[in-house]
């Protein structure tokens, strides 16, 4: 279902208003991300740990050709084969190209942000591939057709329910809304798949320079499935997701999955570095890293190349008013939330997002949030800038803000302004229609300042 | 207190939050009796056999078959274990199936008393310096919230974590 682009934040935003079962899933799982995530901070210095958390990651990002080109030649020493993809389609076709070449039919597919953002599915069915996701929440969207509305769970939006109704129909299953029933009998399906997948594919948490090692960060263990059981596997992740050493994944370990979903830890950090080797039991006997750029080397260029320490952990949009009410599809591309608006404006174009960049109060929450502190909330102005400047916002508001620049500096304009607004409201709200004058309230008879006097 | 009592103590308090099953045995003799207690009636077990302890281990295990893909139940000696969050650690090294602690419903993990870190930074010290090619930390049983995050036990690798400090 990619109806829903970023263009059409207003009218997506407005429909999943009216949603009441999106709005109860949405309040439910963002409440209790918060608590969880409280009661796992207070084990934590989190001002500390974000500090040291965010020059690691600012050190990797200003020198990041070089932690490129460390960690390609350490993963090739330790057996990997590493590409590098400059953009969605390349990533595609690479990754259709090694399993044609080794005659896979059946994937078996751990969780994959950067897959969604290259919709490396879509592509490998096209060219005749089974592609099937394991991830509990993955695989639920999968079967419903849909996109993930959030990045660490990705059915966050569906009540059980739906999800029962959905295994019924699909799957065969006896109709039951019991969480427990419902994961167990995807635990059978998916067990079945596992072990007769030709290939697995997944993503990774980060890739280790020195060690030319890949960290992935799981609960259900369909990640350590997918990358160990096959004897194909293959890695995609983003250019920017290296860490220097083992030495600082524990700062990472402690502060990913308590930013993301209050746990202390993952049930799994799984470390794998190269393929199976003499004596090894363990381990695809071939692995292939793909390195995606898909514009994050202009990035680095401008400045919101901080938006590059992002860990994607979720917690800027758990806290965000505005991802909260609306839901991750109302965003229309793969990143919602805070760092979503910074990331899609960023890698598709302003001419594509420009609507997005309201989607945010800039309250700052995110920012308090952030477990690397990426300033959210600037960069969410920048794009607004932005947007203004490459010319985007419409006349009606450009001429709009302008007057009003000009009132609020000159008391007598601004005070004409008040007695014609009070007089000539009903047609003043007609400019520029609901998005501009018509969305405010009446002006009041009397304006503050002169009942003060 | 020593030391390694407090690397226990906590090691104990931590994997208990994450469901992990928790036992403490005086000395080896005692591993007989434990296992008898944890490990079900009748079912296939798999045990490496590679290490003393396991080799041990194995004297009082029934049903062993030598494939952990169709055990129910897996029962071996792990590499380490992480007292500040609970964590056991499985690793490929010398030749182990870092996969058996995956695919059966049940793991049993014996872990030796010293070779429990206080911190993630000591175990990374020793052992993240040339990594074998998997290390998988483990942090109590598998588990998701997939759904309406409810919180369910045992998706798609082991349901039941029992751990025996030796």
């Amino acid at each position: 279902m990619n109806t829903q682009t970023s263009l059409n934040f207003r009218t997506n935003a407005a429909a999943a208003i009216k949603d009441s079962s999106l709005r109860k899933a949405m309040r439910n799982a963002t409440e209790t991300f918060g608590s969880k995530r409280t009661v796992a901070m207070a084990s934590i210095d989190f001002e500390v740990l974000r500090e040291k958390a965010s020059a690691i990651r600012m050190e990797v990002i200003n020198n990041l050709p070089a932690y490129i080109e460390k960690f390609t030649s350490n993963a090739t020493a330790a057996g990997a084969i590493v590409h590098r993809a400059v953009d969605a389609k390349s990533a595609n076709q690479i990754i259709a190209g090694i399993l044609k070449d080794h005659d896979v039919k059946m994937v078996a597919k751990g969780k994959s942000m950067v897959s969604e953002e290259t919709h490396l599915n879509a592509h490998l069915e096209e060219e005749g591939f089974e592609v099937v996701e394991t991830d509990l929440g993955e695989y639920i969207i999968q079967l419903e057709g849909e996109t993930p509305s959030h990045i660490i769970v990705p059915a966050i939006h569906k009540n059980r329910q739906q999800i029962g109704k959905l295994f019924h129909e699909r799957l065969g299953m006896e109709y039951s809304e019991d969480p427990q029933a419902l994961t167990k009998f995807a635990r059978k399906v998916l067990r079945e798949k596992f072990l007769t997948a030709d290939a697995g594919i997944s993503g990774a948490n980060f890739a280790i320079a020195e060690s030319g090692s890949l960290v992935l960060f799981t609960n259900e263990g369909n990640g350590r499935m997918v990358t160990s059981v096959p004897p194909l596997h293959i890695a995609i992740l983003s250019v920017e997701k290296i860490l220097p050493s083992l030495d600082e994944l524990p700062t990472f370990m402690r502060l990913l999955p308590r930013s993301a979903t209050g746990q202390m830890l993952t049930s799994y950090v799984s470390i794998l570095t190269g393929n199976r080797k003499e004596g090894d039991v363990t381990g695809a006997q071939e692995l292939h890293v793909v390195l995606l750029d898909n514009g994050r080397l202009e990035i680095l260029k401008g400045d919101c190349r901080e938006i590059l320490k992002c860990i994607r952990c979720g917690a800027c949009m758990n806290v965000c008013p505005v991802y909260r009410t609306v839901g991750g599809h109302s965003y229309g591309w793969t990143y919602p939330g805070p760092m979503g608006i910074i990331l899609t404006t960023l890698l598709t174009g302003m001419a594509n997002s420009y609507s997005l960049v309201d989607a945010s109060t800039l309250c700052g929450a995110c920012n308090d949030a952030c477990p690397v502190k990426v300033p959210l909330k600037e960069m969410i102005l920048k794009q607004r800038v932005r947007r203004v400047k490459e010319g985007y916002s419409s006349t009606a508001v450009s001429l709009g803000m302008g007057l009003f620049g000009m009132a609020i500096k000159h008391p007598l304009m601004f005070s004409t302004g008040e007695t014609l607004a009070s007089k000539f409201w009903s047609v003043m709200r007609t400019v520029g229609g609901e998005n501009v004058a018509g969305r405010l309230p009446s002006p009041a008879k009397i304006p503050f300042s002169r009942r003060m006097s | 207190m020593s030391v390694n009592d407090a690397n226990v103590a906590l090691f104990m308090e931590n994997a208990a939050k994450v469901a992990a099953g928790l036992h403490q045995i005086a000395g080896k003799d005692e591993l007989q009796g434990k296992l008898a207690e944890i490990v079900e009636q009748d079912v296939d077990v798999f045990c490496p056999k590679q290490t003393e302890l396991e080799k041990f281990a194995a004297g009082f295990l029934d049903h062993l078959i030598p494939q952990y893909r169709e055990a129910w139940v897996t029962v071996e000696e792990v590499t380490a274990a992480i007292a500040e969050t609970g964590s056991i650690v499985c690793t490929s090294a010398n030749g182990k199936a870092v996969q058996a602690s995956l695919i059966p419903s049940h793991h049993v993990a014996l872990v030796p008393r010293e070779k429990i870190f206080a911190t993630l930074d000591d175990f990374f010290v020793e052992y993240g310096v040339s990594p074998s090619t998997n290390m998988t930390i483990i942090t109590g049983p598998s588990r998701t919230a997939d759904i309406e995050l409810n919180l369910v036990i045992g998706v798609h690798g082991p349901e039941k974590l029992d751990i025996i400090i030796v």
